[in-house]
C-alpha cells in the first residue's frame, strides 16, 4: 500500500437479545466510546462511514438519523449498505486516496427490531426462488451444509464442537450476547432442529448491537496511539448467486483471502497468523472458513475441530471471541471481528486473550451462504 | 404471478410484495414526556448545555455537540412561522392521508385548503411542524405570529395540539 493506514481506536456494546436503548443513542455510545478510546474528539474526524441495511433499519436513506449520533455533523460523510468490513474497506480507499486522515466507521443492527430470517428472503431471486417459497438463509444454510458434510464426511458432531468452541468462548468475553461456558456436543445436537443438520445453536443468534472502530493515516496514528493496528492485507470478492455456484465451497473467501495474503506477504496462513476472528453464520461456514483460508488442505477442517487445533490454546485459535455463533448485530459482525483482532494485537482482549499477536485476521461476510467475502489482515506489535 | 398488459417487448411483469409485517421501532421514552406535557398545554424542549440549542419536540442527542441533551425547557406555546404551504382545495375521495380520507373524517371541509407550516416557538430553536388553521391562505406569511390551538379534551397524545392559529 502507498500509505500505511492503522486502527487507532475502537468500541463495541454491549450485544443483546432486546437493547433498551433506541437505534440512535445505541451508535452515539459506541462512536463516542471510540473516539474515547482513541483519545480524539469528533472535530478531528475527517470522514464518516457508516454501515447498515434500510430493510433491517426499517428505513430508507437510514444514515440520516445515525449520522448526528455518528459525529458527523456537518462533516464528510457516506453510508454503505450491508456488513460493516464493507465500510471500513471505503474508509481505507478513502484514507489511501489522501482526501482524508482520520476516519470514523460505525456499523449496526437491531436485530430485536423485526425478524431478520424473514428479512433475508427479499435477497432472493423474484423470479423464481420467491415464486417457488422453499428457500430462506437458514434453509438455504442447510443446503449447504447439506453438501459439504457429505463431500467431506462431516458428521453432526463436527458442527456441534465449532459450536461448543465458540460459545464457551462467548462466556468470557464481555460483550458477547450468547455465553455458554459449559455448554456440551450433546446440548448443542439437542437444541431445536431450524432445518436439519442445522440446529438452534449451530445459528447465530441476532442481537442488537453497534461497534465503531476508527482508522488514520500512518502519520496522524503514530501522534494518536503507540500502538497502531496496521492494516496489512484486505480482500473482497463476491461470488456467484447460489443457484449457480457450488454451494459446497467458499471460493469467494478462498479469493478475498488470497488478495490479502499476498498485500500483507503471508505465505503460509498457518504459521503467519496468529488469531483469526470470524463471521462463521452456521457453524459448518467455520469449518469450510479453514479450508478456504488456508488454515488447512480441502476436506481436512473437520481435523482443525477435531484436534484442538484452533481452540483457544491451539496452535491457531480461531474465534477466541465466540465469533459470530457468540454474538451477532448482523450489520456490526464483520467489523466486531475487525476490533476483537485489533484487541489480540493490543493485547486488550480481556478474557478472550491470546498470548503473543503480531498478527490477526478479520473475516466479515454477507449475503445467503456467505455470497459476499471481506478479508482484513491486521499486524502490531503492541501487547 | 400476473403480468402486466403494457407493452414489453423484452421483459415481463412479475408480480412481488416487499412488505415486512411487524416492525418494532425502539421509540424514545422523550416522546412521552413531550405528550404528558401536552396534557397540560405544556411544550417541552430539550435543552443541550453545549450549544444552549431547544429543540421541540425533545430529541436526545445534539449532533452540533456530540453530546446528550440533558436539559429540558418548557417553551412558549406562541410562536413565529418560519415557512408555510398552501395546499390544493382537498375534495373528498381524491386524497388519502394515513389511508383515511380527510374529507370523510372531517379533518377537512370539501374544497378547503390545507395549511402546512413550520413554527419556531418562543424560546425554542426548531421548526416543529403543524398545521395553520382558522386563517385566510392570502394572509400567512414567514414571520406571521401564531399560537397553538389546543383541543377541547386533552388527552395526553399527539393529537393535543391541533394546529396554530394567527394572534
Ligand atoms: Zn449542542
Amino acid at each position: 500500500m502507498r500509505r500505511r493506514v492503522a486502527i487507532v481506536g475502537y468500541a463495541q456494546s454491549h450485544h443483546q437479545h432486546n437493547m433498551q436503548k433506541t437505534r440512535e443513542d445505541m451508535v452515539f455510545e459506541v462512536c463516542k466510546g471510540a473516539l474515547r478510546h482513541a483519545g480524539i474528539s469528533r472535530e478531528d474526524l475527517d470522514t464518516v462511514i457508516t454501515a447498515s441495511t434500510d430493510f433491517l433499519d426499517g428505513r430508507t436513506i437510514s444514515s440520516v438519523f445515525v449520522g448526528m449520533a455518528a459525529g458527523a455533523f456537518l462533516k464528510d460523510e457516506s453510508k454503505v449498505e450491508e456488513d460493516g468490513t464493507f465500510a471500513l474497506y471505503y474508509a481505507l480507499m478513502r484514507v489511501l486516496a489522501g482526501t482524508h486522515d482520520i476516519a470514523l466507521v460505525e456499523a449496526h443492527t437491531q436485530g430485536s427490531t423485526m425478524n431478520a430470517h424473514q428479512v433475508s428472503c427479499f435477497t432472493l431471486d423474484p423470479q423464481f426462488d420467491r415464486q417457488i417459497g422453499v428457500l430462506n438463509d437458514i434453509a438455504a444454510a442447510a443446503l449447504q451444509a447439506r453438501m459439504y458434510m457429505n463431500s467431506h464426511g462431516v458428521t453432526d458432531e463436527h458442527l456441534a464442537m465449532v459450536a461448543v468452541k465458540n460459545l464457551s468462548n462467548a462466556a468470557a468475553n464481555p460483550w458477547a450476547h450468547r455465553k455458554m461456558a459449559k455448554v456440551s456436543v450433546e446440548e448443542v445436537l439437542g437444541s431445536k432442529v431450524l432445518c436439519d443438520p442445522v440446529r438452534e445453536l449451530m445459528m447465530s443468534p441476532v442481537s442488537d448491537g453497534a461497534c465503531a472502530v476508527i482508522i488514520a493515516s500512518e502519520e496522524k496514528a503514530r501522534e494518536i496511539t503507540s500502538k497502531p493496528v496496521w492494516i496489512e492485507g484486505v480482500g473482497s470478492c463476491q461470488e456467484a448467486y447460489i443457484r449457480d455456484r457450488d454451494l459446497g465451497r467458499l471460493e469467494s473467501l478462498k479469493t478475498a483471502a488470497r488478495t490479502a495474503y499476498k498485500m500483507a506477504g503471508i505465505k503460509e496462513p498457518a504459521a503467519d497468523l496468529d488469531v483469526v476472528e470470524l463471521s462463521e453464520k452456521f457453524a459448518h461456514e467455520e469449518l469450510m472458513a479453514y479450508e478456504s483460508l488456508g488454515l488447512c488442505r480441502e476436506g481436512e477442517g473437520k481435523r482443525l475441530i477435531e484436534k484442538g487445533t484452533t481452540g483457544k490454546e491451539g496452535k491457531i485459535p480461531v474465534n477466541p471471541s465466540g465469533g459470530a455463533l457468540g454474538a451477532d448485530p448482523v450489520c456490526a459482525t464483520g467489523l466486531v471481528r475487525v476490533i476483537e483482532a485489533a484487541k489480540q494485537i493490543r493485547g486488550e482482549a480481556e478474557g478472550c486473550q491470546v498470548p503473543k499477536v503480531r498478527r490477526a485476521l478479520a473475516h466479515g461476510q454477507f449475503g445467503m451462504c456467505a455470497q459476499k467475502n471481506m478479508v482484513f489482515v491486521l499486524g502490531g506489535n503492541g501487547s | 404471478m400476473g403480468y402486466l398488459k403494457d407493452e414489453r417487448p423484452t421483459t415481463i411483469g412479475v408480480e412481488g410484495g416487499w412488505n415486512l409485517g411487524a416492525y418494532h421501532y425502539k421509540g424514545s421514552r422523550l416522546l412521552e414526556e413531550y405528550v404528558a406535557g401536552l396534557k397540560h398545554k405544556k411544550l417541552t424542549g430539550s435543552f443541550c448545555p453545549g450549544c444552549a440549542r431547544v429543540i421541540v419536540p425533545p430529541r436526545n442527542l445534539c449532533g452540533r455537540c456530540h453530546r446528550k441533551m440533558d436539559g429540558r425547557k418548557t417553551v412558549s406555546d406562541r410562536g413565529t412561522i418560519t415557512c408555510f404551504v398552501v395546499s390544493p382545495p382537498i375534495y373528498k375521495g381524491k386524497l388519502k392521508v394515513l389511508g383515511m380520507d380527510p374529507v370523510e373524517i372531517g379533518l377537512v371541509k370539501d374544497g378547503q385548503v390545507v395549511i402546512p407550516v413550520f413554527v419556531k416557538f418562543d424560546g425554542s430553536d426548531s421548526n416543529t411542524d403543524t398545521v395553520l388553521l382558522n386563517a385566510d391562505p392570502k394572509d400567512v406569511h414567514i414571520g406571521m405570529r401564531v399560537k397553538v390551538v389546543w383541543a377541547k379534551e386533552l388527552q395526553g397524545s399527539l393529537a393535543d395540539v391541533e394546529g396554530v392559529e394567527p394572534i
